[in-house]
């Protein structure tokens, strides 16, 4: 059953270490997940390129979210999952006995479908994270949130306001304060899932801008439902269907010449 | 290929499509009448072809609109992105196609008080039947996206440009010969030069069921 899947990843493994200019910041190899006796990934087998964007796009129940949440093993907090395969995160296997669950999450921040900024002021939402690492003076936590601010490309709309409540600000300013959040304390990687569903189309297009600046220095991985979204922010995409991998190429080729059928059906919106 | 999920999609692309062949049909009606109103100095028929070419002209404009509506509407993308990027390459050349078809029927109008020795015609009626079939195998590739059939256009092409030039190298010695016979002369190397654009044009589509098959560009020998 997972022959095809195991099968087709792996082509595209090649094709994407081929085309990709940085080494892999995330692999998975052979990764397999289920919900008790559910299996909701099959033998997944993914490079995905470091300081590039890669999009997830499938249909709902495809496992693009789950398999986005196993990279910071969000699945973790789910009763009754159980992963087989590995997780590599800058060759590290991420569920490694040596592993702090934690610092992973330091590392591979997230970003969820609706903003959730906590009910504190700008600034504190910001700062959270340093706070919990400690040790950092007030003059360079203020120069870290500053720094995070603009590059949540939100500092200018908010750089008079820093005391005032985070819950006033409107859902795109949220969004990107929640990614500034995310980044303040610098991961590597950054997990976007679906983060523009919720915002209006200006305030999607300023997270896409803002996606499109974060690449080079992060890795980014969004898991989004708009596939024009998928085709305007990411360099690579994978298509998934049913828990497989089906095809994971660069977005340019995805897009205008996909080699799998499955992939066509689903791009064009034809019945599969 | 599967159908769209919104059938009104289905049925604007395949709108387009039989509109595109509708064009293809009626540019191959005027190449046709084109070189008839040639051979046969037929002044009438050149005159006649006017309203086709409107006809042709307005395909162009509306296809063009037709695929605009849709990008921007349904923003397609793989099999149908090329699709309508393709039709909207295609009826460039297709409108082109009926202008040098037009300009053919044009020479018939300077010739028809001049004899044409038929050894003349010869050379001339076989680059156009060369040329019409040319363009038949390109529409016929079209329609069916047969990329063997879009191939054989493509190298097709080159024993076209052999043709013609071969008519040339032999009307400038007839014209050497015979300075009277310099001004017919110079219609038919009009007539055979238009001939040889329509086969470039016919060879454009064939490269672009190449793209819209394999998704990969051949223009300029896929030098891209």
């Amino acid at each position: 059953m997972s022959d095809k899947a195991t099968l087709n990843s792996t082509d595209s493994n090649q094709v994407a270490q081929q085309g990709a200019a940085a080494p892999s910041s995330l692999q998975t190899r052979d990764l397999s997940l289920f919900y008790g006796s559910n299996q909701a990934l099959f033998d997944v087998n993914l490079d995905i390129p470091r300081n590039k964007a890669t999009a997830f796009i499938g249909p709902s129940g495809c496992g693009k979210s789950t398999l986005l949440r196993c990279f910071n093993r969000m699945n973790d907090l789910i009763d009754d999952v159980s992963i087989t395969g590995e997780i590599l995160l800058d060759t590290q296997n991420i569920h490694a006995d040596s592993v702090d669950v934690s610092q992973l999450r330091r590392k591979v921040g997230m970003v969820f479908q609706r903003p959730n900024p906590f009910p504190k002021s700008i600034y504190e939402n910001v700062a959270y994270g340093m706070r919990l690492q400690g040790g950092s003076s007030k003059s360079i936590m203020d120069e870290r949130v500053e720094w995070a601010l603009r590059s949540a490309a939100l500092w200018d709309e908010v750089k008079d306001r820093l005391k005032e409540s985070a819950l006033g600000l409107s859902g795109g300013q949220q969004q990107r304060l929640v990614i500034a959040r995310s980044i303040a304390i610098q991961p590597s990687v950054l997990l976007l899932d679906e983060p523009a569903s919720a915002l209006d189309p200006i305030s999607t297009l300023k997270i896409e801008e803002l996606i499109h600046q974060l690449k080079n220095d992060y890795t980014i991985v969004i898991v989004t439902h708009n596939m024009q979204q998928a085709a305007r922010v990411s360099d690579y995409t994978a298509f998934m269907y049913l828990g497989k991998l089906v095809e994971f190429s660069e977005t340019d080729n995805v897009f205008t010449n996909p080699k799998e059928k499955q992939t066509e059906d689903y791009i064009t919106g034809r019945y599969g | 290929m599967n159908r769209h999920i919104s059938e009104q999609y289905d049925t604007e692309l395949a709108e387009i499509k039989a509109r595109l062949m509708e064009m293809g049909g009626l540019v191959e009606q005027q190449l046709e009448r084109g070189a008839r109103a040639l051979i046969n100095h037929d002044v009438e028929l050149a005159e006649s072809m006017s309203s086709t070419e409107n006809q042709i002209n307005k395909l162009e404009v509306d296809l063009d609109e037709q695929c605009v509506q849709v990008i921007a509407r349904r923003q397609p993308t793989a099999g149908d992105l090329r699709t309508l990027i393709c039709v909207m390459r295609a009826i460039t050349d297709l409108e082109r196609i009926g202008d040098e078809a037009h300009r053919i029927a044009r020479m018939a109008r300077g010739m028809a008080r001049e004899e044409l020795p038929e050894d003349q015609y010869g050379a001339f009626r076989e680059l156009n039947t060369m040329v019409a079939r040319q363009l038949a195998s390109a529409l016929d590739a079209f329609a069916r996206l047969d990329e063997k059939l879009a191939n054989e256009v493509i190298q097709g092409d080159e024993v076209i440009d052999n043709q013609y030039r071969n008519i040339i190298s032999s009307l400038k010695i007839s014209m050497a010969d015979n300075p009277n016979h310099i001004n017919r002369s110079m219609n038919v190397i009009w007539a055979a030069r238009a001939l040889e654009r329509i086969g470039d044009h016919a060879k454009n589509l064939g490269e672009y069921v190449m793209y819209r098959v394999k998704g990969e560009d051949v223009r300029h020998g896929g030098s891209s």
